[in-house]
């Protein structure tokens, strides 16, 4: 190729003050106006590597080339300046500022000394509607969508004339639909002149949407390739280093008692609007038990009802023998709940504490990891060691702050966390999104052991083919209320699903309420 | 009770109830523009107190107004040691905040001493000058009203009618340029800014430097206008009510211009109300703003827990 690379990193190394070795000697290539992916485990070294690009981290050694040219990126301003744009795995918005403001801030438009407001706005519109990124200029953001706060993102970086665009795990916070308008909208960048860093780590979107794939494992590049050529198992085998079969073994076994009934639960939203209308079901002992909806469609709020965080408005929630409508989370906890929320990040960790207080939070109220009152620090160490080591979370010790894992490590401290605790109902909200396929298939293997013991399990996923494959019954939502329930899954497909989510069928209710 | 009503409703309160504002309202803009850069600034009493001694000092010697310019950047230099301490050292910035009211505390008395020749009460050994009084006794010649609105409006000092233009001043700034946009972003959200390019410890700087200066011009108001000269804890917890005046007015300036002229109006009374009641203590009467403070900050906390829990639930709902 004659050309010159839009971009080039050259032998970037990076250590963390931890002492965590996040890049050895990468190297990329990226070719302009195209899509370039990097997949690789949690902890690989993906974000480390773009935030350098980004100028937030400062590699040890190592160059970087833009168009051929060798730059110094030495703040994020640098890099804007630099026309490399960032999309992080956790948004940076300011959720008071409306969708303009957000896009315009620190390149604001003026007249005088004046804010130009309208030309914010005008302009903002213009760039939505050019790049294909369809959202309202004037909204307020911590009011619209996850998938419109992305493209908030999107229209950010390219306001500021962003040539080289960073998504780093943009589909793991989206809906199918939203997914498929993202893929949209970066064909057109691309279309455009733009160069697209993309990273994920479900393989289907990275094969859709790329023209070359770097896999990182261990901080290391390990293979680059080019998408016509790559297979889904290569990428995998590259990545986990064997084959991840994503095949779960299903022995048959007996469904014990009842063990959490719902009958006629209503729940408002956060806007305080309808969400989950009239719904009756039950989970027995042994049992996963999946719902299928479309975002948004009420089942976040019927498990923040079933976990203690929201109040339902109407109904009736029996544990075992035990009417617990109404309870606090802490004694649904006592009472054998378990939960790996939707937000892990907001709900299930404290940042700023270590993962071993992370890992053992709901436990430290009782022997052995308390003596006479006093928490026995060598016995927390050991309990998080454990679960660290059995969960592989990679981490250079459990001391350190859970903010300085990477994203998808985060997730396994919760999961790790809930499935321990021995629950006697599970109650599981996409518990792998945003994690690697070697830790899903972890995950899997976990659920279905979890079930096996004799837990009862309630799993929303958006992703149909995980319901399909771990669920032994499925109940679908739309709008809120319970409109299909199937009693076997084997044979369905997630088409068959789709009608009943997009609430185009219905089942009789009589069958329904069999089944559920 | 008509007795009551007869002197709260009349021009001289409202002249009291102005007048007993103002530094509050001063204060409490400077309160206004730390904490939304995100850094709460409990020093304003340290400060209105450094910048009313340092005022009076300086106009022993030479004119009001590089008396009052010498106030404000007294101010404006505790705010860049807050700001140095607390964004470049890493201290706690309440924990500065107080060191800094202590050391205001204690240091303007022993200054106080060293330039009075030992006095450690009082600056009345020193020639100190005060802030001009605009007249406005034209007003006068408007026929019916007139007369009301001379004794309500004129005589006020020149701060006194800059502090209204800084209100407005202030929410300009703050919703109709960058700056203010950028400030405000960082406050809510500091990862936002950051990587939009914006130094959030930049900003937090500026904050608490603006808010050492406002804090300031209102020491400087109560020393060269309200009383003239220094008194040892002359400030008497008005840098604390601000704060509150602050939270209560929903940190908008607006807001908090209603709520400082509250505070303020409580304070007019705690002066009329003992001696028209005798068997009300003063004491209980001057405790009512403090009290109100509290409650402010209560509801502000609330208010606080159910935004977030909004917010959550709004950026989640949607997911
Ligand atoms: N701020 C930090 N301080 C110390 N260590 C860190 C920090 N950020 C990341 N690490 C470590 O560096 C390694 C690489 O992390 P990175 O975030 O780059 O992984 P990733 O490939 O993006 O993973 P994921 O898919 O889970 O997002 C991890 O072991 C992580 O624990
Ligand atoms: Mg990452």
């Amino acid at each position: 190729m004659d050309a010159p690379f839009a971009l080039e990193m050259r032998d970037i190394s990076k250590r963390y003050p931890g002492g965590t070795l996040a890049n050895a000697d990468v190297s990329l290539d990226v070719a302009a106006a195209g899509v370039h992916a990097i997949v690789g485990e949690n902890g690989a070294g993906k974000s480390t590597l773009m935030k350098i690009l980004y100028g937030i981290e400062q590699p040890d050694s190592g160059a970087i080339l833009l168009d051929g040219t060798p730059v110094q990126i030495s703040s994020p301003a640098r890099a804007i300046a630099l026309g490399i744009g960032m999309v992080f795995q956790h948004f940076s918005l300011v959720p008071s500022l409306s969708v303009a403001e957000n896009v315009v801030l620190g390149a604001e438009p003026r007249r005088g000394l004046v804010l130009d407001l309208p030309a914010a706005l005008r302009s903002v519109g213009e760039l939505a509607e050019r790049f294909g990124l369809p959202v309202d200029p004037a909204a307020t953001v911590g009011t619209i969508p996850v998938g419109q706060q992305q493209r908030v993102e999107i229209l950010k970086a390219l306001y500021r004339n962003a040539q080289i665009l960073i998504l780093d795990e943009p589909t793991a916070v989206l809906t199918p639909q939203e997914v498929a308008e993202l893929f949209t909208a970066i064909r057109g960048l691309v279309a455009r002149g733009r160069t697209v860093l993309f990273i994920a780590h479900k393989l289907p979107e990275v094969l859709a949407i790329s023209d070359a794939i770097t896999v990182m494992r261990g901080g290391r590049v390990v293979g680059n390739l080019r998408t016509a050529d790559a297979t889904a198992e290569e990428l995998t085998r590259l990545m986990v280093g064997r084959d991840v079969s994503l095949q779960v073994a299903r022995t048959s076994h007996a469904v014990g008692p009842v063990v959490c009934a719902i009958e006629g639960v209503s729940a408002n939203n956060s806007a305080q609007l309808p969400a989950v209308n009239d719904v009756s079901f039950v989970v027995r002992s042994g049992e996963i038990l999946g719902i299928a909806a479309v975002e948004g469609n009420g089942q976040s709020e019927l498990l923040e009802v079933l976990s203690g965080l929201r109040q339902p408005t109407a109904g009736r929630i029996t544990l075992g023998a035990e009417d617990v409508t109404g309870w606090s989370v802490r004694h649904l906890r006592q009472a054998g709940v378990a939960s790996i929320p939707e937000d892990r990040l907001a709900r299930g960790l404290a940042a700023e504490a270590t993962i071993a207080e992370n890992m053992v939070a709901e436990r430290i109220d009782r022997p052995p990891l308390v003596n006479r009152g006093i928490l026995d620090w060598s016995a927390i160490r050991r309990a998080a060691t454990e679960l660290v080591n059995a969960y592989g979370v990679r981490t250079s010790s459990v001391q350190v702050p859970v903010d300085t894992l990477s994203g998808g490590n985060m997730q396994k401290v919760v999961i790790a966390r809930e499935l321990s605790s021995q629950p006697k109902l599970l109650l599981a909200a996409q518990p792998t999104r945003g994690i690697d396929i070697g830790a899903t298939e972890f995950v899997w293997q976990s659920l279905i052991q979890a079930r096996n013991r004799g837990a009862a399990i309630i799993l929303t996923s958006a992703d149909l083919t995980e319901l399909l494959a771990l669920a032994d019954r499925i109940i679908v939502l739309s709008k809120g209320r319970l409109v299909a329930a199937f009693p076997d899954p084997a044979n369905l497909t997630p088409e068959d699903l789709g009608t009943y989510m997009l609430g185009a069928r219905e089942q009789p209710a009589a069958e329904r309420a069999m089944a559920s | 009770m008509t007795e009551l009503l007869t002197t709260i409703i009349s021009a001289t309160f409202f002249f009291a109830v102005i007048r007993t504002t103002v530094p509050l309202l001063l204060a409490a803009l400077g309160g206004l523009l730390a904490e939304l850069s995100g850094a709460l600034n409990v020093a304003l009493e340290g400060m209105m107190l450094s910048a009313a001694l340092t005022a009076v000092i300086v106009s022993a010697s030479y004119p009001w107004w590089i008396g009052l310019l010498a106030g404000v950047l007294a101010g404006m230099a505790l705010g860049a040691v807050m700001a140095l301490f607390h964004l470049r050292f890493g201290a706690d910035v309440v924990l500065v905040g107080f060191a800094i009211n202590l050391m205001a505390a204690g240091g303007t008395v022993f200054i106080l001493a060293q330039a009075t020749g030992g006095d450690r009460g009082t600056s009345l050994a020193l020639p100190s000058k005060s802030i001009p009084r605009l007249s406005l006794s034209w007003l006068g010649a408007i026929p019916g009203v007139g007369g009301t609105l001379e004794a309500a409006l004129s005589g006020h000092s020149y701060l006194t009618w800059a502090t209204v233009i800084l209100v407005a001043g202030i929410w300009f700034m703050l919703y109709q340029t960058a700056t203010g946009l950028r400030l405000r972003a960082v406050g809510e959200y500091a990862p936002a800014a950051a990587a939009a390019g914006i130094s959030p410890d930049q900003m937090r700087a500026l904050g608490l430097i603006l808010s050492g200066a406002l804090a300031a011009l209102g020491g400087v108001q109560l020393a060269m206008f309200n009383y003239i000269g220094f008194t040892r804890d002359m400030t008497a917890g008005r840098g604390f009510i601000a704060l509150g005046a602050v939270l209560l007015g929903a940190r908008r300036p607006g807001g908090v211009a209603i709520a400082a002229l509250l505070f303020g109006a409580f304070e007019a009374l705690a002066i009329v109300l003992p001696a028209l009641y005798t068997s009300i203590p003063g004491e209980l009467i001057h405790s009512i703003p403090f009290v109100v403070t509290l409650v402010a900050l209560v509801i502000y906390a609330r208010r606080a827990q159910l935004l977030t829990r909004r917010r959550v639930a709004g950026v989640e709902g949607a997911t």
